[in-house]
C-alpha cells in the first residue's frame, strides 16, 4: 500500500475505536518490552555469590547477613554497629538448629549467609559436612574478654569456627490466674498440660526439647541412645501429650505470654523474661527452672561457608565481644553472654529479673549438654509425628 | 417494572452487608492498629504516627518492599508476555498440541504452591551450582522465577477465555487486506486482549507481592521479599511498623487498580467488563 | 487516522502483490505458544519431576538429605502411616469444608452483586469486595489473630453484650483455621460466582417467572445451571490453593492448624528428609486430584436424573 493513500478499513463501531487507538496501544507496548528488558538486564547483573576465600582484614563489604534466633539481638546494638563501622545488617531467623542446618545444607553456599548462630552440639558435624568457614583468629582481638570457662567446649577446642553468643537453659512458663497450684517441676508441667491448662499449651518448636519433657520427667538421661526410651518417649508423646497441645511455639515471650495466648508454655530463659517483662501484668506469670534435669544450650558465632562478606563478619563478631556491647544484649535478650564478669556488671548496673539469667551452681549442676547421637533422625521423627497428632 | 422490595431483597441486602463487614473487619483493624506506637503490634498502647516512619528509616523494611516490588514487576512482565501469546495460541491455532498444553497449565494450577516450593530450592542450587548458571544463585532471579509459573498460567488462561469470546473475522479481513501476520497480531489481535492482559498483568503482580511459600524456600539472603520480612516476624514478634507498611502498600496498590480500571474504562470496558475478563470470562 | 468511503474500487493493480515469505518463517500460531511452554518445562515440570523422583528414594543418614541408589516405594508406605495420615485428613477436611462454606457465603452474596446490587454501584463494588486480597494475607491473618485474642477487645465486647459468657476461645482450635481460610478465599469464590449470574442475566429469570415459576425453582432451573461453569471454577479456584495452604492454618491454629502442607514443609525445613516429603507432596497432589475428580462425578451423578426428566436447553452454552 503506498503511503499517500488513505486506508480504507470496514470494521465495527468497537473495533473501530480500538484500531482507531492502536498507535498509543504499540506506544505502551514497546515501552513495555524496554522495561522488560530492562528489568532483567537489571536483574542480571546484580553481584554474583561469589564468596571470598577468607578474611584478610581487608576493607569492610557493605552488607552483613546474619541467621539467628529469634529476636536475639539487641536492634541498637546493630544499627551502632552499621554506624560506626559500615556494614548494613539483614537479619533472618530460624526455629531450631535443623531448620538452619537444612537450610544451609539445600543452598549449597548459596544461601547468602555469612553469620549464623548454631548451639555447640551441632558444630562438629557443620565443620565435617563443610557448611562452616574457619575464623580468622586475628581478626577477633575481643576474645580475650570471654570467660575462660566459655572457650574452647568439646565441640570446637581451639575456637576455630565458632564463639560463644550466649547460653542458657528450657524451663516453663505459667499464668498463675488459670493455674492457681504451684508448678515446681517437669512432671507438674506435664500433669498441668494434661488437666488445667489442656488445649491451653505450648511447647518449643524444636526437637530435642519435646523429647527432653519426656525424659527429664522421667530421670532418663536425655543423651540415651536405648531404642526402648525413645518407643515409651513416642508413645507418650504422641498418644497421651499431643492431643493437650495447643501451640507449637519457640518464642512465647514475642507474643503468647504478652497477650496470655496459653495458660502454660514451654520456653527459654531469656524469651521467658522478655515475655514477662513485656506483659501487661508481670505479676500473673511465674517462670519455673526445668528440674530435675534440663537442658543447658550453649549458642555460638560461627561464620557460614560461602560467606559473601567475610570481613564484616568477623568485624561484627569482634564488636559484639565487647563487654560494654555485651551487656547491652544481655539487657535485651536476658541471656549470659559468657563475656568475664558480665553477672557483677548487669548487677551493677540494675537490670531487672537477674533470677532469669544468672544461675548458682546448684542449678547448673542439674542441666546438661546435648550430645548428637545416631538417634538424632528418630528424635526428628518424633517430634514429626507428635505434630501431626496434635493436629488430629 | 418496578420490583417491589421483598423480604427476600432485604435479606439478600442484609446478608451482603454482612460480607462486606467480615471483609473489611481485619483490614480496618490492620488499620488502626497501624497507628499503634508499642512495642508490639497486637498490643495497642498509645495512638501516634511513629510507625509510619519505619518504611523510611528501616533498612530491612525498606529493603524488603523494594525487593518485593522489584520481583511483581519484573515477574508480572514475564508472565505477561508468556501467557499472553500462549492464550493466543489457544485461542485461535489450537491444535493437536492444545490438550497437551492446556493438561499442563492445569497442572501447574493444581499443584500445591508448597510442592512448587520445595522443587523450585533444590533445582535451582542445581542449575546454580551444578550446571554454574550462576544467574539462578541471584534472590531477585528466583523469586521471579517462582512467582512467575502460577501467573503464567492464569494470564493465559484470562486471555485465552477474552479471546475466544471474540470474532474471528476482523483478523481474517487483515489477512485479506495482506497484512503480514506479525502485523496482524500487533495491530490487531493485541489491542482487541489488552483488557484482558492488563488485567493478567494486575493480577499477576498481585499474586507475586502475596506470595510467601515459595518465596519462603528460594529466597536468597539480602533479597529478602516483603511476605518473608512478615514471617519471621510473626514468629518473633510483629511491630507496629509492618501495619504500617502494609496500610501504606494497601493505598498504592489501590492507586495503581484506579489507573488500570481508568485505562481499561478509556477503552470501553465498563465494570461487569473488567470483572468478567479478571473472573476469566 | 481518517476514515472515509469512496466509489474508487480497488483493482489488483493498486494493490502491490502479496510477498511470498518461505514457508519456514510462516511461523504457525501454535509457535506462540513456544516461550510459555519452554518456560513452564524448564521451571515446574523439570523441578516437579525430580521431586517425583526424590519420592523413590531414602535418607542415607544424619546429614544426608537424599538418596536414589535403592528405590522402593516405602516412603509412600511412610507418608500414608496412620500418623501422618490424620493429617491428610485433616487438611481434607478443612479443604471440603472451608470450601462448602465459601459456596454458602457467596452465592446470595454474588447474586445480589450481580442481579439486584444497582449497576451503577456494581463496579465499586466489586473492587471493594478485592480489596481486601490486595492486603498480605499473612497480615489479613494477624488481622484476625488480634480479632480473636482471647483478652481482646472483641471478646470483651462480645462478653459485654451478653454474646458469649467466657473470653472468646476460638483462637488455636479447628474453628480458628475455617474462619481464617474462609476470609482468605472469598474473593476467588465470588468474582466467579459474580461473572457467572451477570451472565444468566435478567432476561431468563424474567421470562420463567412469567411462565409462572416461583422464585425457588427459577433459581434452581434457570439460574443455577446457567451459572454452573463459574460454579465449577469458584470451587477449584478456592480449593485446590486451600489444600495447599499452611501459613493461615498454623497462625490462627496453633498445633491444631497442622496441615499437609506443614508437614511437607518441616520434611525439607527441619527433618531434611526430602525422600519423605517428597513422597508427602505427591500423596497431596493426588489426593486435591482424586477429591476434585470424585467430587465432579458425584456432582455429574446427581444432576443426571433431572437432566433426563427435564431437558431444559438453555441461550448459548459457551
Amino acid at each position: 500500500m503506498s503511503p499517500q493513500q488513505p486506508v480504507r478499513i470496514l470494521a465495527s463501531t468497537a473495533a473501530s475505536r480500538i484500531i482507531a487507538q492502536e498507535y498509543s496501544r504499540r506506544r505502551f507496548l514497546s515501552f513495555a518490552a524496554a522495561a522488560a528488558g530492562a528489568g532483567v538486564l537489571a536483574a542480571c547483573s546484580s553481584p554474583s555469590g561469589e564468596p571470598a576465600p577468607g578474611a584478610t582484614g581487608g576493607a569492610l563489604e557493605n552488607n552483613l547477613s546474619i541467621y539467628t534466633w529469634g529476636d536475639y539481638d539487641d536492634p541498637e546494638v546493630l544499627t551502632d554497629f552499621t554506624a560506626e563501622l559500615g556494614p548494613d545488617i539483614t537479619l533472618d531467623s530460624f526455629n531450631s538448629n535443623e531448620e538452619m542446618i537444612s537450610k544451609l545444607v539445600a543452598a549449597r553456599g548459596t544461601s547468602g549467609y555469612d553469620i549464623v548462630v548454631p548451639t555447640g552440639p551441632f558444630i562438629p558435624q557443620m565443620i565435617e559436612n563443610g557448611l562452616l568457614t574457619k575464623f580468622n583468629l586475628d581478626l577477633l582481638p575481643n576474645m580475650k574478654h570471654v570467660d575462660p570457662a566459655f572457650l574452647g567446649r568439646d565441640w570446637d577446642p581451639n575456637n576455630d569456627y565458632s564463639v560463644i553468643k550466649a547460653w542458657g537453659t528450657t524451663g516453663f512458663v505459667y499464668d498463675k490466674t488459670k493455674i492457681t497450684r504451684e508448678l515446681k517441676d517437669w512432671n507438674d508441667f506435664l500433669d498441668a498440660a494434661q488437666n488445667e491448662a489442656s488445649g491451653n499449651f505450648s511447647v518449643l518448636d524444636d526437637p530435642a526439647p519435646l523429647l527432653g519433657l519426656y525424659f527429664w520427667s522421667n530421670g532418663i538421661d536425655w543423651n540415651t541412645t536405648d531404642p526402648a526410651h525413645f518407643d515409651a518417649a513416642e508413645d507418650f508423646l504422641v498418644n497421651t501429650l499431643a492431643p493437650h497441645i495447643s501451640a507449637f511455639d519457640s518464642y512465647p515471650g514475642g507474643v503468647a505470654i504478652p497477650q496470655a495466648q496459653q495458660a502454660l508454655m514451654q520456653s527459654w530463659n531469656g524469651d521467658a523474661r522478655i515475655g514477662i517483662l513485656e506483659s501487661e501484668d508481670p505479676d500473673r506469670w511465674q517462670w519455673v527452672l526445668g528440674s530435675p534435669d534440663t537442658e543447658l544450650w550453649a549458642d555460638n558465632w560461627a561464620i557460614a561457608a560461602g560467606a559473601p562478606n567475610p570481613e564484616a563478619a568477623h568485624a561484627f563478631i569482634n564488636y559484639i565481644l565487647d563487654p560494654e556491647v555485651s551487656l547491652r544484649e544481655l539487657d535485651y535478650n536476658g541471656y549470659h553472654t559468657g563475656v568475664a564478669d558480665i553477672e557483677d556488671a548487669a548487677r551493677d548496673a540494675g537490670i531487672e529479673m537477674l533470677d532469669l539469667i544468672f544461675f548458682d551452681d546448684a542449678q547448673v549442676e542439674t542441666m546438661h549438654t546435648q550430645t548428637i547421637t545416631d538417634m538424632q533422625q528418630r528424635i526428628v521423627e518424633i517430634w514429626d509425628k507428635t505434630k501431626a497428632a496434635a493436629g488430629a | 417494572m418496578k420490583q417491589r422490595l421483598s423480604v427476600f431483597d432485604t435479606s439478600l441486602k442484609i446478608w451482603s452487608g454482612l460480607v462486606f463487614a467480615f471483609l473489611f473487619a481485619p483490614i480496618i483493624v490492620i488499620l488502626v492498629y497501624s497507628f499503634n506506637t508499642g512495642r508490639l503490634l497486637v498490643s495497642f498502647s498509645d495512638f501516634g504516627f511513629e510507625s509510619f516512619a519505619a518504611i523510611v528509616t528501616k533498612p530491612a523494611i525498606r529493603d524488603a518492599v523494594w525487593v518485593s516490588i522489584q520481583a511483581g514487576v519484573i515477574s508480572a512482565i514475564i508472565a505477561t508476555l508468556l501467557g499472553t501469546l500462549a492464550g493466543v495460541a489457544l485461542a485461535r491455532r489450537a491444535g493437536k498440541w492444545a490438550p497437551w498444553f492446556l493438561i499442563l497449565l492445569v497442572l501447574v494450577t493444581v499443584t500445591p504452591e508448597i510442592v512448587d516450593a520445595v522443587a523450585l530450592l533444590p533445582w535451582m542450587v542445581f542449575l546454580g551450582q551444578d550446571v554454574g548458571l550462576s544467574l539462578f544463585d541471584n534472590g531477585i532471579v528466583r523469586l521471579v522465577v517462582g512467582h512467575s509459573l502460577f501467573s503464567t498460567a492464569v494470564v493465559a488462561y484470562i486471555v485465552r477465555s477474552r479471546l475466544i469470546g471474540l470474532d474471528e473475522s476482523l483478523e481474517e479481513a487483515a489477512a485479506d487486506l495482506y497484512a503480514p501476520p506479525f502485523k496482524r497480531f500487533r495491530q490487531i489481535t493485541l489491542p482487541l486482549v489488552m483488557p484482558a492482559v492488563l488485567a493478567g498483568g494486575l493480577l499477576s503482580f498481585t499474586l507475586s507481592l502475596d506470595n510467601t511459600i515459595v518465596a519462603a524456600f528460594v529466597q536468597v539472603s539480602g533479597s529478602t521479599p516483603w511476605p518473608v520480612y512478615v514471617l519471621s516476624a510473626v514468629r518473633t514478634g510483629l511491630r507496629p511498623e509492618i501495619a504500617a507498611v502494609s496500610t501504606i502498600m494497601l493505598v498504592l496498590t489501590l492507586g495503581a487498580l484506579a489507573l488500570v480500571a481508568v485505562v481499561l474504562r478509556r477503552a470501553g470496558d465498563s465494570a461487569t467488563d473488567i470483572a468478567k475478563t479478571v473472573g476469566g470470562g | 487516522m481518517t476514515t472515509h468511503t469512496t466509489n474508487a474500487p480497488v483493482t489488483m493493480l493498486d494493490t502491490p502483490p502479496a510477498r511470498k515469505r518461505p514457508d519456514w518463517l510462516r511461523a504457525p500460531r501454535a509457535a506462540l505458544a513456544l516461550p510459555a511452554w519452554a518456560w513452564l518445562t524448564a521451571f515446574f515440570v523439570a523441578p516437579v519431576g525430580m521431586v517425583l523422583w526424590f519420592s523413590f528414594g531414602y535418607k542415607p543418614g544424619i546429614f544426608g538429605t537424599h538418596a536414589n541408589d535403592k528405590l522402593s516405594l516405602d516412603r509412600y508406605a511412610e507418608a500414608l502411616s496412620p500418623t501422618f495420615f490424620t493429617t491428610f485428613q485433616n487438611t481434607l477436611w478443612v479443604g471440603v469444608v472451608g470450601t462448602i462454606i465459601c459456596l454458602i457465603i457467596s452465592i446470595p452474596f454474588a447474586y445480589w452483586l450481580a442481579l439486584k446490587a444497582p449497576i451503577s454501584r456494581r463496579g465499586i463494588l466489586l473492587a471493594m469486595v478485592m480489596v481486601p486480597f490486595w492486603t498480605n494475607f499473612l497480615i489479613r491473618t494477624i488481622g484476625w489473630q488480634i480479632i480473636l485474642a482471647p483478652e481482646g477487645w472483641f471478646s470483651d465486647l462480645l462478653q459485654v453484650t451478653g454474646l458469649t459468657s467466657a473470653p472468646l476461645d476460638i483462637l488455636f482450635t479447628r474453628t480458628a483455621v475455617l474462619i481464617g481460610v474462609v476470609y482468605n478465599y472469598l474473593p476467588l469464590m465470588v468474582l466467579p460466582l459474580f461473572v457467572a449470574f451477570d451472565r444468566v442475566g435478567n432476561d431468563l429469570r424474567e421470562a420463567s417467572k412469567d411462565l409462572g415459576a416461583g422464585r425457588w425453582a427459577t433459581f434452581t432451573s434457570v439460574t443455577l445451571p446457567l451459572a454452573k461453569p463459574g460454579l465449577i471454577v469458584g470451587v477449584l479456584l478456592v480449593y485446590i490453593p486451600l489444600m495447599g495452604d499452611y501459613i493461615t492454618a498454623t497462625v490462627l491454629g496453633g498445633a491444631k492448624g497442622n496441615m499437609a502442607g506443614q508437614m511437607v514443609a518441616n520434611q525439607f525445613q527441619t527433618a531434611q528428609n526430602w525422600a519423605l516429603g517428597s513422597a508427602m507432596a505427591v500423596v497431596l497432589i493426588l489426593t486435591i486430584l482424586t477429591t476434585a475428580a470424585i467430587a465432579f462425578f458425584i456432582a455429574w451423578l446427581a444432576t443426571l436424573p433431572v437432566r433426563h426428566r427435564r431437558r431444559l436447553v438453555l441461550g448459548d452454552d459457551r
